[in-house]
């Protein structure tokens, strides 16, 4: 797909979660795979084998099993935020459909966009922004220009010029 | 393909899907959502408490009629269904107390009309319901109505607290809204929450009975005068020490920002203020629970009161 189809955003936690107490995000997933087709075998052994290990580690997200006669087997994750998202897992083994179920268990249920930035804050400066008039001094408001005080060239001290000029005279 | 146009064209004539609830679909297991709903939130409700908090008043309305449309006589066999007003009364009270204690101890020189405004932000319906449609509650709620509204969504939210008042107690139900409702404040300007009408005002106040003089505005800097770019920095000072200054398109506007930045310091809250106090740090938090900050209405009441005393009370 073309780079500039995916859509693009900043950084998002949905809810600040994290900064009171965390939760994960996925609600509930479900498992769906045919009882006898070859295509799901895959899945019915991790069903039998690694499920239950799932669940235990995870009481927060409602795990449903749901037989589908002759269809491909897939996955279905609901999320907090509303969304729901649908992973076929077709040709996949038992540990493959672990880490998925890992993937979205980890997610935080936002689309997955490329990011502008790996960074984003509301507030990008707490001692407030640069502007023209930060070191200025405040005599400037009450001055009537052209002022020769601040038409002058300012001196910092000795350019270059002056330095090979003193080496001539030397 | 004349076949999938035909399709698609009926697609259109029929329209978007209707909204469902979620339970009509086949995997839906209510015992199991309840469940899951505690331990996501890691917290350990009793069932039947949690349950009732997602029973909406028009729920139990709506099953009483039903039962008596059928014909069922109501005496012989109870509903024994309580919806959550009681709760959301209770938990609505302790969040809308703890809001303002925790508030209150965060920002101790922030006036209390200030602290009000704040907790008014975070208890709308909107913000209850933002925050009961995040932690899942959306999908649980038994309610007539569908898709369900944010006022309903936001009672089961304090019905929730409630809940959690109920079986664990104060200390719990607080670390509960300090978890999930105080969050909501980052990355917002609360002094933005509250509008001061008159900032100046309230600044001659608030500086004359702290003993200094009257707020001088003076003009720092300005560019691009007479254009619709135009820029003026005000600064305001008293006592000849300078407090805060703000830019404006005009001179008043720049005065009046000036004189909301300098009330923002003297109830330091600041953009460079402390983050909230939130998570485990907050675990050992000590919260006065009696303090009630100064309120600007006093301080204006009483910045008149001594600028013409009543004959009344400088006889007494």
């Amino acid at each position: 797909m073309a780079n500039n189809a995916i859509p693009r955003d900043f950084l998002k936690n949905v809810l600040q979660n994290g900064m009171g107490r965390y939760v994960c995000q996925l609600q509930r997933i479900t498992f769906r795979f045919c009882k006898s087709h070859p295509g799901s075998r895959h899945m019915r052994d991790f069903v039998e084998n690694h499920l239950l290990d799932f669940t235990q580690k995870n009481p927060g997200v409602v795990v449903y099993l749901q037989p589908r006669r002759h269809r491909p087997p897939s996955i279905v994750a609901e999320f907090l935020n509303g969304r729901r998202e649908t992973m076929e897992m077709i040709d996949k083994e038992p540990g493959e459909i672990c880490k998925w179920a890992e993937h979205m268990r980890g997610r935080s249920g936002v689309q997955i966009v490329n990011m502008i930035r790996n960074n984003h804050t509301e507030t990008p400066s707490t001692q407030g922004i640069w502007h023209p008039f930060m070191f200025r001094d405040t005599e400037t408001a009450v001055t009537k220009f052209p002022d020769s005080r601040y038409s002058t060239l300012k001196h910092t001290g000795k350019t270059a010029t002056d330095y090979v000029l003193e080496e001539i005279k030397k | 393909m004349r076949y999938l146009k035909e399709m698609y064209q009926k697609r259109l004539d029929v329209g978007p899907e209707k909204p469902r609830h979620r339970s009509e679909w086949t995997n839906w297991n209510y015992d199991a959502e309840i469940y899951a709903f505690g331990q996501r939130l890691g917290e350990e409700f009793d069932e039947s408490t949690l349950r009732q908090a997602f029973i909406n008043r028009s729920y139990v309305e709506g099953e009483r009629k039903k039962r008596a449309d059928l014909g069922i006589d109501t005496d012989a066999v109870p509903l024994q269904l309580e919806d959550n007003s009681e709760l959301a009364e209770e938990g609505f009270a302790l969040m809308s107390s703890y809001l303002k204690v925790y508030l209150r101890n965060i920002y101790p020189y922030m006036f209390e009309e200030g602290i009000s405004a704040v907790h008014n932000y975070l208890t709308t319906d909107e913000m209850l319901a933002h925050i009961a449609k995040h932690i899942g509650c959306e999908d649980l709620i038994l309610s007539e109505e569908f898709p369900v509204l944010a006022s309903t969504l936001s009672t089961v939210f304090k019905a929730v607290v409630g809940a959690l008042f109920n079986d664990k107690g104060q200390e719990q139900a607080e670390r509960f809204v300090r978890d999930f409702v105080i969050p909501q404040l980052i990355e917002k300007d609360i002094n933005e929450l509250w509008h001061i009408t008159n900032p100046m005002g309230l600044l001659k106040a608030v500086l004359a009975l702290s003993g200094k003089e009257e707020p001088e505005p003076r003009l720092l800097w300005k560019s691009g005068a007479n254009t619709i770019m135009s820029l003026y920095w005000v600064g305001i000072y008293s006592d000849r020490e300078f407090i805060a200054k703000s830019p404006g398109e005009t001179v008043s506007i720049a005065e009046e920002m000036a004189a909301r930045e300098a009330l923002k310091k003297i109830m330091k809250t600041e953009d460079n203020r402390a983050p909230l106090v939130l998570g485990s740090a907050a675990e050992n938090l000590v919260l006065d629970y009696n303090r009630v900050n100064i309120s600007a209405k006093d301080i204006i009441q009483k910045y008149y009161d001594n600028k013409s005393p009543q004959t009344g009370s400088s006889a007494f």
